[in-house]
């Protein structure tokens, strides 16, 4: 399936680190999904699963976005720089629950709740690692 | 001056730079570049005739002149052009005097014929990680990370926190054991722990 352009979601992104990597990242593991690689285009989505969605827990933030399993593919654009990214479900996080009314803007417009984590990979392809947030619309 | 604009001039100093070989590093030509903005230039504003960005990642195994030899974590290995036009983060922009052997590195660049990457821009020992806090300190944080300890040093005058959404602080005195978190740092080979550039406290 390829990236589309339906929009499905918007929020904040955060990145992560997964699979085989160097220093307190080197334990991460291949995700949920056991595909999850730091050098690929992929990400962590909150409803992967019923258990995922559980351990996430969205609800807690009013959000309420549509499972989406392993392997689906998702457009991530920078909500200002329209920078995108097509990326791979390998994941479920990130933990929706724990960041609730954080927010995340650009050109006075700003996304609120962490809705998905990137790879460093893909997160860098539209943005600044070390901002580690960005606002994002997400499509499909 | 748009941002995509600047994305596309700085990309395009880039790989002539390399190509031609003005792989200076250290003092910029390009100066007047903000290292955030080139960090977050945006990739698809590419010239057709540039090649497609890249990304590598692994630790820094040699350093010849301008060019960093790493080993991926997947066997790979990259060599990694640093230019005039590279940004280079560690803890906060550095020059390339800042990175050592040992280090690890996530990269973002240009491909090159010769199968080096021209980088745009460089994150050497960036780590971002979801922790719980387990001890206080006053100059460090103990973390639980998954399974594993994690020491995170407080680096005066750079670590910077934020409590549930609030602004970014350099009062940690919120901090509380049992604290959800993530960690933005940078990762020390030396000792396995890590400076930390920001701690995000959530709910």
């Amino acid at each position: 399936m390829a990236c589309g352009s339906t929009q499905l979601w918007a929020g904040e992104s955060s990145w992560f680190c997964c699979g085989s990597s160097w220093g307190p990242c080197g334990s991460a593991g291949t995700g949920a999904c056991g595909t999850c690689q730091s050098s690929k285009n992929m990400a962590a989505w909150p409803n992967t699963t019923a258990a995922c969605w559980d351990t996430t827990n969205p609800g807690a933030c009013g959000e309420n976005m549509p499972r989406r399993g392993c392997g689906s593919v998702m457009n991530v654009k920078h909500q200002c720089s329209g920078a995108t990214v097509c990326i791979t479900v390998a994941d479920c996080g990130p933990n929706v629950q724990d960041w609730c009314s954080e927010q995340t803007c650009c050109n006075g417009v700003c996304r609120t709740h962490r809705v998905i984590d990137l790879t460093p990979a893909a997160f860098s392809v539209i943005g600044n690692l070390s901002s580690g947030l960005v606002p994002v619309y997400i499509y499909e | 001056m748009s941002e995509t604009r600047k994305g596309f001039d700085r990309r395009r100093f880039l790989t002539t730079a390399a190509v031609g070989g003005a792989t200076i590093v250290g003092a910029s030509a390009l100066g007047g570049f903000d290292a955030d903005a080139a960090f977050a230039a945006p990739t698809p504003s590419l010239d057709p005739a540039i090649a497609r960005s890249t990304f590598a990642e692994g630790r820094i195994t040699a350093i010849k002149g301008s060019v960093l030899e790493v080993a991926g974590s997947y066997g790979e290995k990259n060599l990694i052009q640093l230019t005039n036009a590279t940004s280079i983060w560690k803890l906060e922009t550095v020059t390339a005097e800042s990175v050592h052997v040992g280090d690890g590195l996530y990269a973002r660049g240009v491909p090159m014929p010769d199968g080096t990457m021209a980088a745009d821009a460089v994150w050497v020992n960036i780590v971002n990680l979801y922790v719980t806090v387990r001890g206080i300190e006053k100059k460090r944080l103990h973390f639980s990370h998954g399974r594993n300890a994690l020491v995170g040093n407080i680096v005066e005058k750079k670590t910077a926190a934020a409590f549930r959404g609030g602004a970014l602080t350099s009062n940690l005195s919120q901090l509380k054991i049992g604290n959800h978190a993530q960690v933005l740092g940078a990762w020390r080979p030396e000792d396995d722990s890590v400076d930390i550039a920001r701690i995000t406290v959530g709910h």
